[in-house]
């Protein structure tokens, strides 16, 4: 190979790799990588060049953002508003005084997607002049039951905000069901599932509509289903204790024993679902739930308890039904 | 399909940004507050990796949404917002690591009871935690790296960082700097070839 034009492809290999070539010189240098050994080593020596400063690359921790955020908003209230360059026209004030609502100018963020999918539009309460609009903004730092029935909330804005307020209140539900989801904290999503835990009971607080249960339910089999910490799910599991007879939750019951890698959740889950058939008021079995059963006495090989209790249900649903 | 709701998506973020940017220009503080947490941990990161000290990337935080602030009213839409945002950011951190050079600081390492500690580690996070590689990875290769970026000029310094770590193509970052895409492709090209040089028997 021409060793003139091997020293001229190999000044552009970082900037084939940056995809900053034309189109015209990409393929001058890929036509010739396609023919040259020598160029197409040097272009994996190019690539292990650039990785290698990956390595050094750092990111602000959360503690370190939360600061400048804090210090900066602490400025902001001590400097005087901006001050309008240009006088405004007409149309500028006629645009100025048009109502903006937050909520849709807000950049879909991760928190606010999850809080409108359990939420949608019945985010019209407000506690102490928090409205849904804020809810979509803000991302919960930590959770804690006050001990009178009501819950108190800290929040990560731009500023750190704590808000209180009973169960039944809909922000201090959204707010509660957008925090089991929060990726980036394990110990809040655990709080938070099992004060959530304590709303699925006959004595849920007063003022919480059935419709708003479900809410709470959905969050919770979300989480026994989909939470990739192990304490997290067992404490989703826990509260869905007095409403595992509920055909939804069953049928979740089912999917953790077929397809949860922590044995324990599998205990706890055989034992929830064998209460749940026990129960007077439990629905009949569909026949996914004993297709299960049938399918665990099978498969658990190792966990002699799990497969015990799945004889035990059987039995149960077969008495069962000669009742029904 | 993908392509095309991925750029309506797009449009209607700039819609939803013209929109946050206008309520903070007629003073609506909560607006400002979003318009911040959107590129607020990204400047925070541009200025952590170019500056290699929390402080200094605290300080440049701080003065660059202050003057944001200041001069929201003189933003005329000219450029997107993040540009203009990152020509703030960028000129600050660029004065930082100016003074530097000319007094010869090198604020990352301090002197710990093992030899040299690097602070960042105290308060930043490894971008690739999860990769096995990164624990393979001799620290003595790091020490080199870290040279070979702190031996660059400024100006280097900046565009390698706006292309390989915040992934700017070089036309917008000849925009930020108030220069040409030719240019910025000029300035990585030279930034390259000192790493080459400096780390080719590394890797």
């Amino acid at each position: 190979m021409n060793s003139n034009t091997c020293d001229e492809i190999r000044k552009q290999l970082a900037m084939l790799l940056y995809g900053e070539l034309s189109f015209d010189e990409e393929e001058r240098v890929e036509t010739h990588l396609e023919k040259c050994a020598d160029c197409r080593t040097a272009l994996e020596r190019e690539r292990a060049l650039l990785s290698a400063f990956d390595q050094v690359a750092v990111e602000p921790s959360p503690t370190l953002l939360r600061q400048s955020r804090e210090r900066l908003f602490e400025q902001l209230q001590s400097e005087p508003a901006p001050q309008r360059a240009h006088g405004q026209s007409w149309w500028d004030r006629l645009i100025d005084a048009l109502p903006v609502p937050s909520a849709i100018l807000r950049p879909a963020g991760a928190v606010a997607l999850l809080a409108v999918g359990f939420f949608g539009a019945r985010l019209a309460p407000t506690i102490g002049g928090f409205s849904g609009a804020d809810i979509l903004a803000s991302r919960v730092r930590s959770v804690e039951p006050a001990g009178d029935g009501t819950v108190r909330i800290v929040l990560d804005e731009t500023r750190q905000r704590t808000i209180s307020g009973g169960m039944g209140e809909a922000p201090i539900r959204a707010l509660l069901l957008a925090a089991t989801r929060d990726a980036s904290d394990p110990k809040l999503r655990a709080s938070t599932v099992a004060i959530l835990g304590t709303q699925t009971g006959p004595e849920m607080t007063p003022n919480v509509t059935p419709d708003m249960a479900s809410d709470v339910r959905d969050a919770l089999v979300f989480t026994i289903l989909n939470d990739q910490n192990d304490s997290v799910r067992l404490k989703a599991l826990e509260g869905l204790k007095s409403i595992a007879m509920q055909p939804d939750v069953r049928n979740a019951l089912a999917d953790v024993l077929l397809a949860d890698a922590n044995p324990a959740m599998r205990n706890q889950a055989i034992d929830l679902l064998m209460q749940g058939l026990e129960s007077s008021s439990a629905p009949a079995v569909d026949p996914r739930t004993i297709g299960v059963l049938q399918e665990l006495m099978s498969r658990e090989e190792k966990n002699t308890y799990v497969r015990q209790r799945s004889q035990k249900a059987l039995e149960l649903v077969n008495a069962s039904a000669e009742i029904f | 399909m993908s392509r095309g709701t991925a750029s309506l998506a797009q449009t209607a973020l700039q819609t939803d940004e013209a929109a946050l940017i206008r309520a903070a220009q007629a003073g609506d503080q909560d607006a400002f507050a979003q318009l911040v947490r959107v590129y607020d941990q990204s400047v925070l990161r541009l200025a952590m990796n170019l500056l290699r000290s929390p402080e200094d990337a605290q300080d440049v935080y701080q003065e660059a949404f202050l003057r944001v602030y200041k001069n929201l009213n003189n933003f005329r839409f000219d450029c997107s917002f993040h540009t203009w945002l990152y020509r703030i950011v960028t000129n600050l951190c660029l004065d930082q690591m100016r003074r530097r050079k000319v007094r010869k600081e090198e604020p990352t390492v301090v002197e710990g009871g093992e030899g040299l500690v690097d602070r960042m580690d105290t308060v930043a996070e490894p971008r690739a935690e999860a990769d096995p590689q990164r624990k393979l990875f001799s620290g003595q290769v790091r020490r080199r790296i870290k040279e070979v970026l702190g031996g660059l000029t400024p100006r280097e310094r900046m565009v390698f960082e706006l292309r390989h770590y915040q992934g700017l193509r070089l036309r917008r970052i000849g925009e930020i700097l108030g220069t040409s895409e030719e240019a910025a492709k000029n300035c990585l090209f030279r930034a390259n070839q000192k790493m080459r040089a400096a780390l080719g028997d590394f890797v």
